[in-house]
C-alpha cells in the first residue's frame, strides 16, 4: 500500500511512508470472525438454554394443548379429529362451566386482594428490627414450602364438620354454639362459606410468597429517599403511596402476574378439600378441566376448559409488561 | 447320484414328517406339562410382572398381597412381581399417562372408575380367562360382565366389589322401639325419631365417591334407573327419580344436619365411630373403624340388608374393581396366569381384606363366605351378590356415565333438592347435564 501525502514535504512524506511498513494492511476478516458477530454469538449462546427450555417445556406443551382443545382427543385414542371451536361451544353451554368460570374469577380476585394486604403487612413487619428476625423470616415461608397435600389435609381437619379445631375454639369462646346447633358453621358444606374457606387456604399458603417479593422490593428503596420524604412531612401512608409503590412498581407488577397465574391454576387446594362441591359451589376451572379431561377421559374438552382463561390472561400480561417497559424509560 | 425317488419309496419317516411329528409332540407335551404344573411357559420365566393398583383400605391386605401372595406366585414361576400402589382417585390419570407413553405396568387396576370402554382398543382381549374362570367357579354374577365387555369381548376381569350396606345402632333403635332399617321408610322414621335425641343420620350430599354410590342405591331401590340396558338412553327423567328426590329431601330435613354437605368418604366413618350417628349407609370400613376406635359403639353397631324401596325393590350400588392387561405389555402370558391365580384364590384375598372384598364369582359367593360368613353381624352381607348393581344400572357403565359420575351430577341433584330448589328445576338441570354429556359422546 502506498501512502500519498498530498501537497506536503516530500521528505516528511517519505519518512511517514518509511514509518508505515508496506506489508501492513487492514484485515478483511470473515463475518463470523468480526467482534460484533462474536459478541452476538456469545449472547445467543448464553440465551440458548433458556430459550430452549421455554420452547420445549412451555411452548410445545402450550401448542399441544391448543391442538387438543381444537380436537376431539380422548385419553384413550391416539387419533384425534379437528373439531374447530366445538369444545369451547360445548363448555359455554354447560351451567357447571359458567359457575366454575365465575368461581375462578372470584377466587383469583379475592385471594389477590387478601394476599396483597397480608403480604404487605407481613413484609413491613419483617422489615423491622427485632430479636430472632432471621428465624421468623425463615418460619413465615413454611406454608409456602410445605408439601401441598399435607398442608391441605391439615386444613381439611380444621374444617371438619364434627371435629373442627376452628369451631372448637369459637365454641369455647362463646362465639358459636355447640356441635349440632344451627350456629355451628359447616365450613366446607355451606356454599356461602365453602368458597371463602378454600380461598382462605390458598391465601394462607401463598401470602408468604407475596410478602417475600414485597420485602425484596422494600429493601431496595434507598433510605435517603424515605428520609427525605419524612423531612418533607410525609406520613407513613403518603410515603408508601407516593414513594415506595412507584419505586417498587416493577416488582409489584411481576409479583402480581405470578400470583394471578398461580392462583388461577391452583388445582390442589380445591380438589383436595371439596372436589368442587358442595353442588359445584367451589368448582373452579382447573378442577373442572381435570375431571372432564383426565378422569372422564375427554381430553379435548378438558383442554378447552383449561385454556379458556388464556386470552384474558395473555392480554393482562401484555398490558403489565408494556407498563413495565414504559417505566424503564 | 442318489435316486431321490428311491428314497421316497423307503419305508420310514421323511425329514418333514419327522419335524412335524416331533414338533407337535414337543408342543403338546409342553402344554400338558405346563397345564399340569400350572406354570406359565418358559417365556415369562426370568421376566418382571408389573402391577399397578390402589392402596387398599385395609393396609394389611396390601402387605399380604405385596410380600406374600405375589411373591409366592412369582417364586414358583420364576417371575419377579413388582406391585405399585397409588390412591384410587389417581388411577385414571396414571392410566392416561401409561397409555400416552405406551409403557408402564402390565396389569392395571381400576377402582370405582371403570375405564374398560374408554381404553378397550389398548387393552388385551382376555375373554379366554374370563370364560374359563367363570366356568371353573360357577359363573359370574349378572352385573359383572358389562363392566368389562365391549363388542362381545372381555377386556378385563372383575376382581372384587365393595358393598355399602346399612350400618345402624341397634341399642338406639331398641331403646326407642324402632324396627331395624329394612326399608328406606323405616330408616327415615328412625332418623326422624333419633335426630331430636342427638343421634341424627347422614349420607353425603357432597362431591365424593360415596355420594355417587349411596344416592344411586336409593334411586335404584325406588325403581329408578340411570340408562337402559343398551346404555344409550337416559332413564333419569322419571317419576321414580322425582319420588326419590322428594324422599331424600324429607330424610335430610327430618333426620340430618347440614354437615352432610361437607362430608367426604371418611366423614361418615367418623360420624358413626363418634357415637353420634344412628345409622349410616357405608362400606364396612366404617364398621372396622368403629371396631378399632370405639368398642362400645361397635358392640351395638349392626349391619342390615340394603333397605327396600316403596315397591319392595332392593338394589345395592357397589364400588366395582376390575383388573386389566395393557396390550403393550410384553408379559401378557404371565399377566394372564397371575389374574387366573388371583381369581382362583379369591377367598384368601377376602380373608386378608377382612371381608371387604366381595366376590363376582358365584362359586365364591356361596355361603358361608370367609370372614363374613363366620361373623353373626356380617352374615347378612352374603345376601348382597343377588342385588348388587353398578353405575349406569340397569345399563352398563359406559363412558358418558363415567363423566356423569366424575362430575357428580346425580349427587348434585340431591344436594340441590336438599337446599330447597324445586324438584322440577333440579330435574331440568340434571337432565340438561345428562343430555349434554351423552350428546357429546354421540356426536363424537
Amino acid at each position: 500500500m502506498t501512502v500519498v501525502h498530498r501537497g506536503g514535504d516530500p521528505e516528511v512524506a517519505a519518512g511517514v511512508a518509511a514509518a508505515v511498513p508496506p506489508t501492513v494492511r487492514p484485515r478483511t476478516r470473515s463475518w463470523w470472525r468480526r467482534s460484533t458477530t462474536r459478541r452476538y454469538l456469545f449472547g445467543y449462546t448464553l440465551l440458548a438454554p433458556a430459550v430452549l427450555y421455554v420452547v420445549l417445556l412451555v411452548g410445545a406443551p402450550f401448542l399441544f394443548s391448543l391442538y387438543l382443545a381444537l380436537s376431539d382427543a380422548s385419553v384413550a385414542d391416539p387419533v384425534a379429529n379437528f373439531v374447530g371451536l366445538e369444545n369451547f361451544r360445548a363448555a359455554l353451554e354447560s351451567e357447571t362451566f359458567i359457575l366454575a368460570l365465575e368461581n375462578s374469577i372470584v377466587f383469583t380476585v379475592v385471594a389477590a386482594i387478601f394476599k396483597g394486604l397480608l403480604g404487605t403487612a407481613l413484609a413491613f413487619l419483617l422489615l423491622q428490627n427485632f430479636p430472632g428476625k432471621k428465624i421468623i423470616r425463615g418460619l413465615v415461608v413454611i406454608p409456602f414450602t410445605l408439601p401441598i397435600a399435607i398442608s391441605v389435609l391439615n386444613w381439611k381437619w380444621m374444617y371438619d364438620s364434627q371435629f373442627s379445631a376452628i369451631n372448637w375454639v369459637l365454641s369455647r369462646a362463646g362465639i358459636i354454639g355447640m356441635y349440632g346447633s344451627p350456629s355451628w358453621p359447616i365450613w366446607l358444606g355451606q356454599p356461602e362459606l365453602a368458597l371463602w374457606a378454600v380461598i382462605a387456604v390458598n391465601v394462607w399458603r401463598t401470602y408468604p410468597f407475596s410478602a417475600i417479593v414485597l420485602l425484596a422490593g422494600f429493601t431496595a428503596v434507598p433510605t435517603e429517599v424515605l428520609d427525605a420524604a419524612k423531612v418533607d412531612g410525609c406520613n407513613f401512608l403518603q410515603r408508601f403511596h407516593h414513594v415506595i409503590v412507584p419505586m417498587i412498581a416493577p416488582i409489584l407488577l411481576i409479583g402480581f402476574l405470578f400470583d394471578t397465574v398461580f392462583t388461577l391454576s391452583d388445582l390442589s387446594v380445591v380438589y383436595l378439600l371439596t372436589q368442587g362441591g358442595p353442588a359445584n359451589a367451589t368448582k373452579i376451572l382447573p378442577v373442572l378441566a381435570y375431571q372432564v379431561g383426565i378422569q372422564a377421559g375427554a381430553l379435548g374438552r378438558g383442554a378447552a376448559i383449561a385454556l379458556f382463561l388464556f386470552p384474558p390472561l395473555f392480554l393482562l400480561m401484555i398490558l403489565l409488561l408494556r407498563n413495565l417497559k414504559r417505566r424503564e424509560y | 447320484m442318489m435316486d431321490r425317488s428311491a428314497s421316497h419309496d423307503r419305508p420310514g419317516v421323511s425329514r418333514r414328517d419327522f419335524l412335524k411329528t416331533t414338533g407337535v409332540g414337543v408342543a403338546g407335551g409342553s402344554l400338558a406339562t405346563m397345564l399340569e404344573a400350572r406354570q406359565a411357559p418358559a417365556q415369562p420365566r426370568g421376566t418382571t410382572l408389573r402391577i399397578l393398583q390402589w392402596s387398599h383400605f385395609i393396609p394389611a391386605y396390601d402387605t399380604w398381597f405385596d410380600t406374600k401372595f405375589t411373591k409366592e406366585w412369582g417364586d414358583k414361576l420364576g417371575v419377579k412381581v413388582r406391585v405399585d400402589h397409588i390412591p384410587h382417585l389417581e388411577l385414571p390419570a396414571r392410566m392416561a399417562a401409561e397409555f400416552a407413553a405406551g409403557a408402564g405396568h402390565d396389569i392395571i387396576m381400576n377402582g370405582s372408575s371403570i375405564l374398560t370402554r374408554l381404553y378397550y382398543k389398548s387393552l388385551a382381549d382376555i375373554s379366554d380367562i374370563f370364560d374359563s374362570t367363570g366356568k371353573k367357579h360357577g359363573g359370574w354374577i349378572p352385573t359383572a360382565k358389562p363392566l368389562v365387555e365391549v363388542e362381545g369381548r372381555q377386556f378385563g376381569v372383575p376382581m372384587f366389589y365393595i358393598l355399602l350396606p346399612m350400618l345402624y345402632r341397634k341399642d338406639l333403635f331398641d331403646a326407642n322401639n324402632l324396627k331395624a332399617p329394612d326399608t328406606w321408610e323405616l330408616a327415615r322414621v328412625a332418623a326422624r325419631t333419633l335426630k331430636p335425641k342427638g343421634h341424627p343420620t347422614g349420607i353425603q350430599f357432597s362431591q365424593c365417591a360415596d355420594a355417587n354410590l349411596n344416592w344411586r342405591s336409593l334411586l335404584f331401590s325406588f325403581g329408578g334407573g340411570e340408562t337402559d340396558p343398551s346404555g344409550e338412553n337416559i332413564l333419569i327423567d322419571s317419576k321414580e327419580t322425582r319420588e326419590t328426590l322428594r324422599f331424600a329431601k324429607a330424610l335430610f330435613d327430618e333426620g340430618m344436619t347440614p354437615e352432610v354437605f361437607s362430608w367426604d368418604d371418611a366423614s361418615d366413618n367418623r360420624f358413626l365411630a363418634s357415637g353420634v350417628g344412628c345409622w349410616i349407609h357405608d362400606a364396612i370400613s366404617a364398621y372396622r373403624t368403629t371396631e378399632d376406635t370405639n368398642p362400645d359403639v361397635f358392640k351395638n353397631t349392626f349391619i342390615a340388608m340394603e333397605p327396600a324401596g316403596p315397591g319392595g325393590k332392593r338394589v345395592s350400588t357397589a364400588a366395582a374393581n376390575v383388573y386389566m392387561i395393557w396390550k403393550f405389555s410384553k408379559n401378557q402370558q404371565a399377566a394372564k396366569e397371575f389374574l387366573v391365580h388371583f381369581l382362583d384364590n379369591f377367598k384368601e384375598g377376602m380373608i386378608q381384606s377382612r371381608g371387604y372384598n366381595m366376590p363376582y364369582l358365584l362359586g365364591d359367593a356361596q355361603k358361608p363366605m370367609p370372614i363374613i360368613g363366620a361373623d353373626p353381624k356380617m352374615q347378612i352381607l352374603q345376601d348382597f351378590p343377588k342385588i348388587v348393581a353398578f353405575y349406569g344400572h340397569p345399563g352398563p357403565f359406559t363412558t358418558p356415565v363415567q363423566e356423569v359420575v366424575n362430575l357428580f351430577v346425580l349427587p348434585d341433584m340431591f344436594t340441590r333438592v336438599a337446599r330447597n330448589q324445586p324438584i322440577e328445576d333440579v330435574m331440568k338441570w340434571g337432565m340438561g347435564e345428562y343430555r349434554r354429556i351423552f350428546a357429546k359422546y354421540k356426536r363424537a
